[in-house]
C-alpha cells in the first residue's frame, strides 16, 4: 500500500529534514505518479508484502508478492524512467521472470546466456525519432544494398 | 533432307520472272521462263538483286540465252527437276543428260559481294546421297512376333524386350536402370511385369519378348512387386528431397509417388555412403544412389572411359572410381542427367535453383560445329543451367561439358556499352550514337583495299551477312572467318561440309581421320565414331596428333608422310580404305591453317577418289569444321574475295572484328583502327579502338549452320545486358551512319537476304546435304608444295576454346582440375 511510501518519506524527514524528504518524494516520482494512474497503481500496489527482487542496470525495479495476491498478477515492475516508459525498457534477462517464463533471476540467467550473438539491449525508440527504418534490399542507403545486376561487366584496363 | 520439291515448285511459279546471270556482269539475261539452268558460284547474288536461288549450290539461273555463255557451266534443267524432284531416280537421267563442261569464269566479277571464283575447270557429278536416320524395322511377318499386352496382341520386332514390347503397346513400364542407349543391366527390379505361366514376375527390360506371350502389366501382383521393390529402394534412400538438386526432377520422387507405397516398413539406421570427388563438374552424393549402374553403364560404352564402377557387394555396394580419380570425359556431365536419383548432380548448379522456378528456351549450342540442340534454363536475367534437348540426327540426348558448363562465363566479363579509346589510351563509355559515328569518320578515312572484316567464331549468320553486305558495299572484300584459314575453297558445300552427316557416321566401317582431334574438336562425333567401332567394328586410323580417342585406333603418324603413301597406294591402310563398304575420311581443323593445304586436300582428294569414298549412295568426305560460326560463313561466302590481299596484314588501316578474339595483336598494324563487337572483353577488345556492345547465343534469335549443313536458330533465353544489341543490328546501323545503308530493317528481312544468297540457312531445322560432288579438281594453286611437317593441334586445351568460356570460372577450374591428367 501506498503507507510504505509514506512511512519511507517519514523516515527520511525524521533522519535527514524535510529537504532531504521532498528528494524522497522526488526519487520517488511521486508527483508524477499522482498524475499518471499507471505509476499510482504500482505504486500503491508496492506495499510492505512486496519483495524487491532485483534493479535492472536501467534502474527498473521488478517487485514479487506472493502472500495475498492473485497467482499471475505478482511480479511487476516499476519504471525507473517516470515520464517515458514503456515495455520495451525490460531487458530480456528481466523478460522471461517478468512473464512467469522462468523464475531463474538474471543473474542465474546469465550463466545460460548463450555468449555468440548476444547484442545489447536497445529500447524501442520509434515514434521518438530514433526509429528502425527499413530500406528494401535494392535501396542505396541500405548498408546491405544488393546488386541486382547479375552479370559482371568488362573492366577495361 | 532435300526439300527440292519446293523448289520445283517456285520454279513453276515464277514461270515468266526475270532470271539474272550473276556470274557474268554482262549477261542480260532473258525474262523467259529457263529452259536451262546456269550453275553458279553461290554468294555472288548482289542486294540489289533478288537472285533465284537454289537447294544446291547454285545461286541462281539464267534463261538459255546467255550472253557469255562460255563464262557458264550449264546443267540441263531436266536433271535439276530430277535433283529437286526426289521421286526421279538420278541414276537412270544421268546417261542421257551428259553436263557440259565449259569455263567458269574466275577473276573479279565486278559485282559486290562475290566470294572466291570457282577457278578450275571441273564437271559435277550428282549424287543422290540416301538421307540416314534410324533404321526403320519393316513389318514383315516373319522379322515380327506376336505378343499380347494386357489382353491386347501386338506385332512386334524379334529381338525386343518385354519392356520394349510394353512401349509399343502405350504401357509404361517404371523403370531406374534401364536406358535405351546404355546396355541392359537388370538390377533395380522395378520394370517387374507379370508373363502368363511363369512362376515369378518378370524383370521385363531384360527379358526378351517370345512369340505368343502374355504379358501383364496391371495386376494386384505387379503392383504388389512394384511396392515391394520401391520399398527396398528406399530402405537406404535419404530423406533429403527438400535439399536435393534433382528435387522435382526426380525419377525416384516420381514413381515412388505413383508406384510406391504409402508407408514404409524400415525402422533401422540408413546406410552412408562416402562420396567421391569426379572433378568440378559432377557433384555426388552417393549415400543417394540406387546402383542403377547408369553412370558406369555411360561412362565405359558412350564415353568411353572406364573410370567408373561398382565395388563390394550388397549393403555395402558402392558406385565409384575405383582410386582416387577425377572422370576424365568431355562427355561426364551426361551422367547428371542419366541418373535417376540425386546422386550425381550438377555442381556448378548446387543449391542455385530448383527446377520448377526455371524457364525453359530451346536453343542450339555454338560452343563446336556440331550445333548440339539444348535447353537453356533460364531465372529472369540469367541463365542457370544448359541441359541437352533430344535431337537423334545431332547430339542424341548428349552434350559436351563445355556445352553444359560454360554458361557462367555469360555472366562475367561482358560488354555492357559502347566504349571509344581516347588519346590517352583509355577506353571511355560512350553512346551508340558517339560510337558509330567514331566508326563512321575511321571508315571514310580509308581506302577500301586497307580495310578488313574478320569473323568470329561465335557469329550468328545474320551478322555475317549483315557485315558482309556492309563491307562489300563499301569495295572492301578482306573478310574471312577465323579458324578456318585464309586459302579455304567456299566454292562447292560438298567441300567444306561433314557430308556424311554425324548420324550417318555411325554407319562407317572404316574412318581415317586427317588432322583432327575429334575427341576435342567434336565430342558427340567422336562418341558416334566410337559407336561405329563398337557396333560395326569400325577401324579408324589417325593422321596427326598423337590422341587418345576413347577407341582403338591406329596412328599412321602425325605428318603428312602416311598421307602421301596412302595416295600412292604404299600403305597398308589404302587397301582397308579402298576395300571398306562405307569409308569416311575426316578432315579436321590441323589441316585448315597450314600453308600447304591446298597440296593437303589435292591428296585428301586422291584418296578420296581412289578409294571411292565418294560414292552414288555413300559420300565418305567430310570436313570438320571447328566453331558454330564457320559452316554459315562458308556458305555465306564470308571468304576472301578475289581483290583481296590477304596474308600481308601491314596494309590494313581498318579492322572490323566481329568477335573475332584469335587474332594476335602483334599482327594488327599499330595505326589500324579496330573495331570490336562482340560480347565479351576477351583479347580483342584490349586492342580496339570502338568497342561495340552485342548480344551473346542465349541472348538473340541467330541462324547457325552445323558443320553437316543443318540450319538451326538459337532462341532469347534471357535480355542482353546493359546497352548491348543484337549483332546484325549493330552493323545495320552502323551502314546507316556511314553511308550505305543495309536494305534490311527487321531480322526476317535479313532472313529473305539468305534466299538470295544461300536458301539453305532460310530452312530452319532442316539438314541440307550437298548433292553435288566436283570431280578432276585442279587443285586453286597448284605452286604450293605439300610439306612434311606434322599436323598441328587445333585446340589445345578443350575447355578454353572461345571468349564465352575463357570467362567461365568452371571452365577455369576444369582446366586446373584436368591440366596434369594426360589426355584433356
Amino acid at each position: 500500500m501506498v503507507l510504505a511510501f509514506l512511512r519511507s518519506t517519514i523516515k527520511a524527514a525524521k533522519d535527514n529534514g524535510w529537504k532531504a524528504a521532498l528528494e524522497e518524494v522526488k526519487k520517488q516520482g511521486l508527483v508524477t505518479s499522482l498524475l499518471d494512474g499507471n505509476l499510482l497503481a504500482t505504486k500503491l500496489w508496492t506495499d510492505d508484502g512486496a519483495r524487491l527482487v532485483g534493479v535492472d542496470k536501467l534502474g527498473n525495479k521488478y517487485f514479487e508478492k506472493k502472500v495475498n495476491s492473485q497467482f499471475g498478477r505478482h511480479r511487476w515492475v516499476e519504471y525507473a524512467d517516470k515520464k517515458q516508459y514503456n515495455a520495451s525498457a525490460v531487458p530480456p534477462e528481466w523478460h522471461g521472470w517478468l512473464h512467469y517464463i522462468t523464475d531463474h533471476t538474471p543473474e542465474q540467467l546469465e550463466d545460460l546466456k548463450p555468449a555468440r550473438y548476444g547484442i545489447e539491449h536497445k529500447l524501442n525508440r520509434s515514434g521518438e525519432g530514433d526509429a528502425y527504418i527499413y530500406h528494401s534490399k535494392g535501396h542505396a542507403l541500405n548498408p546491405k544494398q544488393r546488386n541486382w545486376t547479375r552479370y559482371e561487366p568488362w573492366q577495361p584496363t | 533432307m532435300v526439300r527440292g520439291s519446293k523448289c520445283y515448285k517456285v520454279l513453276q511459279a515464277r514461270g515468266n520472272a526475270n532470271f539474272r546471270c550473276l556470274i557474268s556482269p554482262g549477261c542480260k539475261a532473258a525474262t523467259e521462263a529457263p529452259a536451262e539452268g546456269t550453275i553458279l558460284r553461290r554468294n555472288a547474288a548482289p542486294i540489289s538483286d533478288s537472285g533465284y536461288c537454289r537447294s544446291f549450290n547454285y545461286a541462281a539461273f539464267s534463261s538459255t540465252k546467255c550472253s557469255q555463255p562460255e563464262s557458264c557451266t550449264r546443267i540441263p534443267l531436266n536433271l535439276m527437276r530430277a535433283l529437286a524432284n526426289r521421286s526421279i531416280d538420278v541414276s537412270s537421267l544421268g546417261a542421257s543428260s551428259s553436263v557440259q563442261r565449259t569455263p567458269v569464269c574466275s577473276g573479279s566479277t565486278g559485282l559486290i559481294g562475290s566470294g572466291g571464283g570457282l577457278q578450275s575447270v571441273r564437271h559435277l557429278q550428282t549424287l543422290a546421297v540416301t538421307p540416314t536416320g534410324p533404321k526403320i524395322i519393316k513389318a514383315d511377318t516373319e522379322e515380327t512376333i506376336e505378343v499380347s499386352v494386357d489382353g491386347h496382341s501386338l506385332q512386334i520386332p524379334k529381338g525386343m524386350t518385354v519392356l520394349q514390347a510394353c512401349e509399343v503397346a502405350g504401357k509404361e513400364i517404371p523403370r531406374f536402370c534401364y536406358h535405351s542407349r546404355l546396355s541392359i543391366a537388370g538390377n533395380c527390379r522395378m520394370c517387374l511385369v507379370e508373363v502368363e505361366k511363369t512362376p515369378k514376375p518378370v524383370a521385363s527390360c531384360a527379358m526378351p519378348a517370345l512369340p505368343g506371350m502374355k504379358i501383364k502389366t496391371d495386376t494386384p501382383l505387379v503392383k504388389k512387386a512394384r511396392e515391394g521393390v520401391m520399398e527396398f529402394l528406399l530402405l537406404n534412400h535419404p530423406l533429403d528431397c527438400p535439399i536435393c538438386d534433382q528435387g522435382g526432377e526426380c525419377d525416384l520422387q516420381d514413381q515412388s509417388m505413383v508406384f510406391g507405397s504409402d508407408r514404409g516398413r524400415f525402422t533401422d539406421t540408413k546406410r552412408s555412403v562416402v562420396d567421391k570427388n569426379l572433378g568440378p563438374l559432377v557433384k555426388t552424393v552417393m549415400t543417394r544412389c540406387i546402383h542403377c549402374t547408369r553412370c558406369v553403364r555411360f561412362a565405359s560404352e558412350i564415353a568411353g572411359v572406364p573410370d567408373l564402377g561398382v565395388l563390394g557387394r550388397g549393403g555395402s555396394e558402392e558406385i565409384g572410381t575405383y582410386v582416387e580419380n577425377l572422370m576424365t570425359s568431355e562427355l561426364s556431365g551426361n551422367v547428371i542427367d542419366i541418373c535417376p536419383v540425386g546422386a550425381l548432380t550438377s555442381k556448378p548448379f548446387a543449391f542455385t535453383a530448383r527446377s520448377w522456378e526455371l524457364k525453359s528456351t530451346e536453343s542450339i549450342d555454338v560452343s563446336d560445329a556440331l550445333g548440339s540442340n539444348i535447353r537453356i534454363d533460364s531465372r529472369g536475367p540469367e541463365v542457370m543451367r544448359i541441359i541437352p534437348r533430344l535431337n537423334e540426327e545431332v547430339n542424341e540426348e548428349w552434350i559436351s561439358d563445355k556445352t553444359r558448363f560454360s554458361y557462367d562465363g555469360l555472366k562475367r566479363q561482358r560488354l555492357n556499352e559502347p566504349m571509344i579509346r581516347r588519346p590517352g589510351g583509355y577506353l571511355e563509355p560512350v553512346t551508340w550514337r558517339a560510337a558509330l559515328s567514331a566508326v563512321a569518320q575511321a571508315v571514310h578515312q580509308v581506302k577500301p583495299e586497307e580495310m578488313a572484316g574478320v569473323v568470329g567464331k561465335l557469329a550468328d549468320a545474320e551478322s555475317i551477312i549483315a557485315l558482309k553486305d556492309f563491307l562489300n558495299k563499301l569495295g572492301c572484300e578482306n573478310t574471312w572467318c577465323e579458324g578456318i584459314g585464309a586459302n579455304i575453297d567456299a566454292d562447292v558445300r560438298s567441300k567444306y561440309l561433314l557430308n556424311t552427316t554425324i548420324a550417318g557416321v555411325e554407319n562407317a566401317d572404316v574412318f581415317l581421320l586427317i588432322g583432327t582431334q575429334v575427341r576435342k574438336e567434336a565430342p558427340l562425333l567422336n562418341a558416334r565414331i566410337r559407336k561405329a567401332v563398337r557396333n560395326n567394328r569400325a577401324k579408324v586410323a589417325t593422321i596427326g596428333p598423337p590422341i587418345d580417342l576413347t577407341y582403338d585406333h591406329e596412328d599412321l603418324g602425325d605428318g603428312t608422310d602416311a598421307l602421301i603413301q596412302i595416295a600412292e597406294g604404299k600403305h597398308p591402310f589404302s587397301t582397308l580404305l579402298s576395300k571398306a563398304q562405307h569409308p569416311v575420311v575426316i578432315v579436321g581443323a590441323g589441316v585448315f591453317e597450314r600453308s600447304d593445304k591446298d597440296a593437303v586436300m589435292a591428296v585428301v582428294e586422291t584418296i578420296v577418289d581412289q578409294a571411292k569414298v565418294v560414292r552414288d549412295d555413300w559420300n565418305g568426305f567430310n570436313v570438320l569444321l571447328l566453331e558454330a560460326a564457320h559452316a554459315a560463313a562458308l556458305d555465306l561466302g564470308f571468304v576472301p574475295g578475289v581483290t583481296a590481299k590477304l596474308l600481308s596484314k601491314d596494309h590494313l588501316k581498318f579492322l572490323y572484328l566481329l568477335g573475332a578474339d584469335d587474332i594476335k595483336p602483334d599482327d594488327i598494324p599499330k595505326d589500324a583502327f579496330v573495331v570490336y563487337q562482340g560480347h565479351h572483353g576477351d583479347r580483342s577488345a584490349y586492342r580496339a579502338n570502338v568497342i561495340l556492345p552485342g548480344a551473346a547465343f542465349t541472348e538473340k534469335e541467330g541462324t547457325y549452320e552445323s558443320t553437316e549443313g543443318r540450319t538451326q536458330q538459337t532462341s532469347p533465353a534471357v535480355p542482353s545486358v546493359g546497352d548491348a544489341r543484337d549483332d546484325w543490328k549493330i552493323i545495320r546501323a552502323l551502314s546507316e551512319v556511314v553511308g550505305v545503308q543495309l536494305p534490311y530493317d527487321s531480322v526476317s528481312a535479313v532472313r529473305a537476304r539468305f534466299l538470295a544468297v544461300s536458301p539453305n540457312l532460310f530452312r530452319v531445322d532442316e539438314l541440307e546435304p550437298p548433292t553435288v560432288w566436283p570431280q578432276s579438281i585442279t587443285p586453286r594453286s597448284s605452286s604450293s608444295k605439300i610439306e612434311s611437317s606434322p599436323f598441328i593441334k587445333a585446340i589445345d586445351n578443350f575447355y578454353m576454346t572461345n571468349s564465352i568460356c575463357r570467362a567461365s570460372r568452371t571452365m577455369a577450374q576444369c582446366t586446373s582440375a584436368f591440366a596434369n591428367l594426360k589426355q584433356i
